[in-house]
């Protein structure tokens, strides 16, 4: 009964804030649709039968009622989140059809490439950090720390037309376009990895430094440890931990990154859908694309939280002091958390 | 002063000197007309005259470049202020409020630009072009949004350091109204670090700016501009690399030279 208590009082507050950052993420979206002027209706319209046509009000009034799109702004915003309540994502403005449907139909496609550029992306980042941190020359560390900055720096669009000349062109290895066989999920993958793991790779890299100054490196070289050794045991698995925090980061990066990407290799996806759904204008189904990645997003935010104690022995709860336990959780907040967190103290000083 | 002298950093500032002439008078670089195009020059590779080849409709690809450097920049330069005053006024206003009148307004509008943040900048600049119609001034408009949450967050964060210094106690204390110490002696020394960013959310403007223009949502087509450049070589990829590696090639180097230059801001003393 206790431990259902206490995994309530740490669960509790966690899904809390899954359910405020939807509902934050539609209503940002939401004031960011109505406060910019411009009628999404009537722009979505135009785009479907030319400027000049005159439209006629009653299909305008009905076109408005299907969409979520009448009343005032408040009714619209409540009626709206009710929908969200129970899944319901609304009508898309130029086909009519459920948005729910139209990202459910494409979702699976973008997963495979989501999922395979993490894969590739994250682990390329590994193997780059392990040889950055164990070659035996300083001239190759410096090097192989500099690359992932130019994995932010080339643009997607450029790695994917690039990837397809040489791949599909000039070596006709792989599928230039399309999603229908199996391999055309690679070269996607691959330009899609490059950000991501870029970033993985920063945040690893400045963990693994953290790591290497610690009292327990210290002390494993000083007794005499090999530098793999060192690595393996002793700085790889601790400054993973805080690398699973990016991963937050990393999603929010594959979601935008779709959008350019599927549109290079012409697949089908959430990205395409998007892309489409901004040459018809049609703005719910953007929202309802930036609700579903936000919910994924706090998913995934969820899941590290809930997986810390799993992973960290330090972390769970009346295992061990709460003085030790308390600074390694803030520790591994993201940087600029981390930043923010650090300043409050003077502040909370001055306050007084 | 040696940080300056490093030799990336030169180039750095190079890389970017050059970008500002090929902003305001691409004439200098590149005298010819970026719209004129021979037919008969039509898919040239690089050579001497033409330095990056020439498109389908035989005009001069490295004409076009210098040319587009005005739409691209300025859309970008435009997010990054559009981004930096409206988040950085949020951060500022938060990091005041906090601990005085405040503390719950500074939590919620914190808690939303943390939202701010974790929606893929990308596809909040987009439902803003879908909403407000094409161009690179709505681009600009929503790639500043989504990187407004970001000033805000790292804003706050300096003014909650400065508040704690002496010399704002002392000011405060000495009588200078709650306005004047934010604006003569909080504002002024929370700046560096946002400057920084600024140079970093620069580059990554440049980046968001040309891939939204990629997609077809930018400027109108005979109008130059990089994202679009790169666009336009798509269909000629398997024959005609020049038309998309080497407008890619000038995206690439100035984020680059913009990211580093941010480095040195942010680290120099």
């Amino acid at each position: 009964m206790a431990r259902a208590g206490t995994a309530l009082r740490l669960v509790g507050p966690k899904v809390l804030q899954f359910a405020f950052v939807v509902w934050a993420t539609y209503t940002v979206t939401f004031l960011l649709v109505r406060v910019l002027p411009g009628d999404p209706v009537l722009a979505a319209l135009a785009v479907q039968s030319g400027d000049a046509t005159t439209v006629d009000p009653e299909q305008l009034a009905a076109l408005r009622e299907a969409a979520g799109l009448d009343g005032s702004l408040l009714e619209q915003y409540l009626g709206q989140l009710g929908a969200l309540l129970t899944g319901d994502l609304g009508t898309s403005l130029a086909t009519g059809r459920p948005v729910v449907d139209m990202i459910a139909a494409v979702v699976p496609g973008s997963l495979a490439v989501a999922g395979l550029a993490l894969v590739i992306g994250v682990g390329t980042s590994v193997v780059l950090a392990f040889l950055a941190s164990i070659a035996p020359w300083r001239w190759l560390r410096d090097l192989l720390v500099q690359l992932p900055p130019l994995g932010v720096a080339v643009p997607a669009f450029v790695t994917g037309l690039i990837l397809i000349s040489v791949f599909s062109f000039s070596l006709g290895l792989l599928p230039a376009s399309g999603s229908r066989s199996g391999d055309s999920v690679i070269l996607p993958a691959i330009t899609l990895a490059f950000p991501v793991g870029a970033i993985f790779f920063q945040v690893f890299i400045t963990a693994i430094r953290e790591a290497e100054s610690s009292g327990y490196v210290f002390t494993a070289e000083a007794k005499g440890l090999g530098r793999v050794a060192v690595f393996g045991r002793h700085v790889l698995r601790n400054a993973l931990l805080p690398s699973v925090t990016s991963i937050g980061l990393l999603i929010g990066y594959l979601a935008g990154g779709t959008a350019v990407v599927e549109t290079v290799f012409s697949r089908e996806g959430i990205g395409r859908l998007v892309v489409s759904a901004v040459l018809a204008r049609d703005v719910s189904v953007i929202q309802g694309v930036i609700i579903v990645v936000a919910v994924v997003y706090a998913l995934a935010a969820l899941l590290v939280d809930l997986s810390y104690p799993l992973i960290d022995p330090r972390l769970r709860p009346g295992k061990a002091a709460p003085k030790a336990t308390a600074p390694s959780t803030f520790s591994i907040a993201p940087e600029a958390d981390a930043l923010s967190a650090s300043t409050q103290d003077p502040q909370n000083g001055a306050a007084k | 002063m040696t940080k300056l002298l490093r030799p990336t950093t030169i180039v750095s500032l190079l890389v970017v000197l050059l970008c500002l002439v090929m902003a305001f008078a691409p004439q200098l670089i590149a005298p010819g007309d970026p719209l004129a195009g021979t037919p008969r020059d039509r898919l040239l590779p690089p050579s001497a005259e033409h330095l990056f080849g020439t498109d389908s409709l035989g005009r001069d690809v490295f004409t076009r470049v210098v040319h587009g450097a005005w739409l691209s920049l300025a859309a970008a330069t435009a997010a990054v202020l559009i981004g930096g005053v409206v988040g950085g006024a949020i951060g500022l206003l938060c990091g005041a409020a906090r601990g005085r009148v405040g503390t719950a307004i500074d939590f919620v509008v914190m808690r939303f630009v943390d939202v701010l943040i974790a929606v893929p900048g990308i596809l909040l600049a987009l439902i803003v072009v879908a909403t407000l119609g094409f161009g690179p001034w709505s681009i600009a408009l929503g790639v500043g949004l989504g990187a407004a949450g970001s000033f805000a967050r790292i804003m706050r964060a300096q003014v909650l350091r400065v508040r704690g210094e002496e010399y704002v106690e002392a000011a405060a204390v000495l009588g200078v109204r709650p306005l004047g110490v934010l604006g003569r002696h909080i504002l002024p020394n929370a700046a560096r670090p946002v400057l920084a960013m600024a140079a970093l959310e620069l580059g990554t403007a440049v980046l968001s700016v040309s891939a939204i223009s990629f997609l077809g949502f930018g400027v109108a087509p005979p109008a130059p501009e990089w994202g679009a450049l790169v666009s336009s070589g798509r269909d000629y990829i398997a024959t005609s690399w020049w038309l998309t590696v080497l407008p890619g090639a000038v995206i690439v180097g100035v984020v680059l030279a913009v990211t580093r230059l941010a480095r040195v801001i942010g680290e120099a003393r």
